[in-house]
């Protein structure tokens, strides 16, 4: 790919630090300023949407924004939401807003590295559907091809996708997904399509995760939820009803509230009947390995 | 230890019906208590008092209008890559108050250029902070000194070019640093394994093979420290009083074991501040090159030897609270006799075929366990 682009950055808001944002659209900026001086990205604009019940951003900091992201040849939107659409819907309503050749989905308060955008507009070539950019200072362990990066599927902290990819498969399943594997599933779909999925080490991005003193990385009582969440969803929609029966039993058994709240989200929608579709029939692309979705080098 | 090694001393000496009465000595550096202690005799000579307090307000005197930190990160620009992580990691600090000294040593043509590059791709809030030096020849320490030399911050730390740190790394320092009233930082770090590889578009890579380990002890131990280093160096900040009043600087004639040397030397005039906060990740190279390639097994421990040589040849100041602890190791350094003038005896001797026996039982492995443990 050596052509120049359009883009569209987007980035979904909760609750965030504002000068979080506003550094977080200071690196981006930057990022593509760079990717803009290699012929790779033509027009661009930043469009966030902000599902707080109380806006992030004031006016300096939108200001602030406008100015950077205009430093560099780009306009910036402000989109608010009015209500918690969560990842996959705020992504989706963000993407029907502007029409771009490429799309790079951003957490809001996620630093991008100056050549992140360079790499990975570089990675979408040979069928290429989605590029990940690797995170630190905590790796995400999933395992990747060596030197073609191929990968089972890519986290959306940093990545940057096709509009062609992202409207060949409906953009994210946000009628299933709220907040976590909406990534994993959007690959995945992409897989089933025909396109690859990689990981692109030499795009860095910075991610605010933290370990506790003896190393370890605790989660939030709405993160085991949304997770416990997700791995039902996805062993159901990726044909896999084995695998949902003993999550089930296994979040019985185990019993805290909130994984008890996945199990009843799950036989809410079961009993509705709006659980997704069943695809992936004869497991081409999922991968549910233990808890994960890919093999994972550490 | 000091402050930390008193807290750690509570809990060690506790067990054995000890106590520690080093607490009025936790919150000042080791060299500001000792003049202390000099001023508060009744009958000091008042000029003597006079010059003391002087010295101590010379000691303390600092520049408020200076960054906090400066950050020396030393590079040959021989891994892009990293480098780049590194620089990423500093410009996502939630704390911004720290100037980057960025030192290019005995970097090539090619290297030289990488480091220049990476740094002027920076957005400029983060370039303006970035100075860089070129240092030729030396050994590891030469550009440490050149960097201390050009650091205007109130601390100085030391980030090697293919570490990582969390965002709160300056943050968790600037935190400590408002109670440490001089002491020496030291945050926590965990250990990480990569290994060299080539990526996707051709960049000289690594892979990561391992998740962070929490492995270096949580709480500073001075006398643990004289055997070997079990910290980082991107886990301490050091007072630039160091530097530019007491005039240390690091020893040129090491070929590795600076850190450990500065450390050593810095700890015992200073003490210490616990930061308990796990703030960066140092990376071991399984394979390619590192500072455990670069150099020979015979000048490590001629490094080590020396650094020991150089302890041993200073006059050592003892903070509060640390009696105690000699007296401690002195009481197992007894116990480690009497187990070898038992395992000489001639009971221990004769009673070889009986110990067989119960070997075959394990019963002896499981008491000479104890036994070692409680030394």
């Amino acid at each position: 790919m050596s052509s120049e682009q359009t883009l569209v950055v987007q980035s979904v808001l909760f609750g965030n630090d504002a000068h979080e944002i506003v550094r977080a659209a200071q690196a981006v900026a930057n990022s593509v300023k760079w990717a803009r001086s290699r012929g790779l990205i033509g027009e661009w604009k930043l469009l966030l949407g902000d599902c707080s019940p109380t806006p992030v951003l004031n006016v300096l900091h939108m200001d602030e924004i406008a100015s950077t992201v205009g430093a560099e040849g780009g306009q910036f939107e402000l989109h608010s939401f009015g209500a918690n659409l969560g990842s996959a819907a705020g992504h989706n309503a963000l993407a029907s807003k502007e029409f771009s050749e490429l799309i790079l989905i951003l957490n809001p308060d996620a630093i991008a590295g100056p050549g992140t955008l360079s790499v990975l507009a570089c990675a979408l070539d040979d069928g290429v559907g989605i590029a990940e950019a690797r995170q630190i200072p905590l790796e995400h362990p999933k395992d990747f091809v060596a030197y073609s990066g191929d990968t089972s599927w890519a986290s959306t902290a940093c990545a940057l996708t096709t509009r062609a990819a992202f409207d060949a498969v409906g953009g994210f399943d946000s009628d299933t997904f709220f907040l976590y594997c909406d990534d994993v599933d959007y690959s995945w779909r992409l897989r089933l399509a025909g396109y690859r999925v990689v990981y692109e080490p030499a795009a860095r991005v910075f991610h605010d995760k933290r370990l506790t003193q003896t190393g370890d990385w605790p989660a939030s009582g709405a993160e085991v939820y949304y997770s416990a969440e997700a791995a039902l969803f996805m062993a159901h929609k990726y044909s896999r009803p084995e695998i949902v029966t003993r999550l089930l039993a296994q979040f019985r058994s185990e019993g805290s509230t909130s994984v008890l709240k996945a199990v009843a989200a799950f036989e809410r929608k079961r009993k509705l009947g709006t659980l997704p579709t069943p695809l992936d029939a004869e497991h081409k692309v999922g991968q549910f390995i233990g808890d994960n979705y890919a093999v994972h080098r550490f | 230890m000091l402050s930390t090694g008193s807290e750690q001393l509570k809990v060690q000496l506790g067990a054995d019906g000890l106590t520690s009465s080093s607490d009025h000595n936790v919150h000042t550096s080791t060299i500001d208590t000792l003049l202390g202690e000099l001023m508060s005799g009744p009958h000091l000579d008042p000029d003597l008092r006079y010059a003391l307090d002087s010295v101590r307000g010379l000691i303390s005197a600092e520049d408020r209008d200076a960054p906090f930190l400066t950050v020396l990160l030393r590079t040959q620009g021989k891994r892009p890559e990293p480098l780049k992580d590194a620089l990423l990691c500093l410009a996502a600090q939630t704390d911004q108050d720290f100037e980057i000294i960025v030192i290019d040593h005995d970097a090539d043509l090619e290297g030289a250029e990488v480091v220049r590059n990476a740094i002027a791709e920076q957005p400029i809030w983060m370039a303006d902070r970035i100075s860089r030096l070129e240092v030729r020849g030396g050994n590891r320490a030469k550009p440490l000194n050149a960097g201390i030399h050009a650091a205007t911050g109130r601390y100085v730390a030391v980030f090697d070019d293919d570490d990582l740190l969390f965002a709160n790394w300056v943050e968790a320092f600037r935190t400590a640093s408002q109670r440490s009233s001089g002491r020496m930082l030291r945050a926590l770090a965990a250990n990480q394994a990569v290994t060299p590889e080539l990526w996707p578009q051709d960049q000289i890579g690594f892979r990561t093979i391992s998740w962070p380990k929490a492995d270096y002890p949580r709480e500073f131990d001075q006398i643990a420290h004289l055997g070997m280093n079990y910290s980082p160096f991107m886990s301490w900040a050091f007072p630039s009083t160091l530097f530019r009043k007491f005039g240390f600087e690091f020893d040129e004639e090491l070929t590795v074991c600076e850190d450990w040397d500065m450390i050593l030397r810095g700890s015992l005039l200073l003490g210490v501040e616990n930061v308990d906060v796990l703030t960066a990740i140092y990376r071991k190279w399984k394979g390619g090159q590192s500072s455990y390639t670069d150099h020979s097994r015979d000048s490590w421990a001629w490094s080590e030897a020396k650094v020991v040589q150089r302890i041993n040849d200073s006059v050592l100041i003892m903070p509060g609270g640390f009696a105690p602890f000699i007296r401690h190791a002195m009481t197992l350094r007894g116990a480690h006799e009497q187990l070898g003038a038992l395992l000489q005896s001639r009971a221990w001797r004769y009673s070889r075929p009986v110990r067989g026996a119960l070997r075959v039982a394990g019963y002896t492995k499981r008491r000479i366990r104890r036994l070692l443990r409680r030394t």
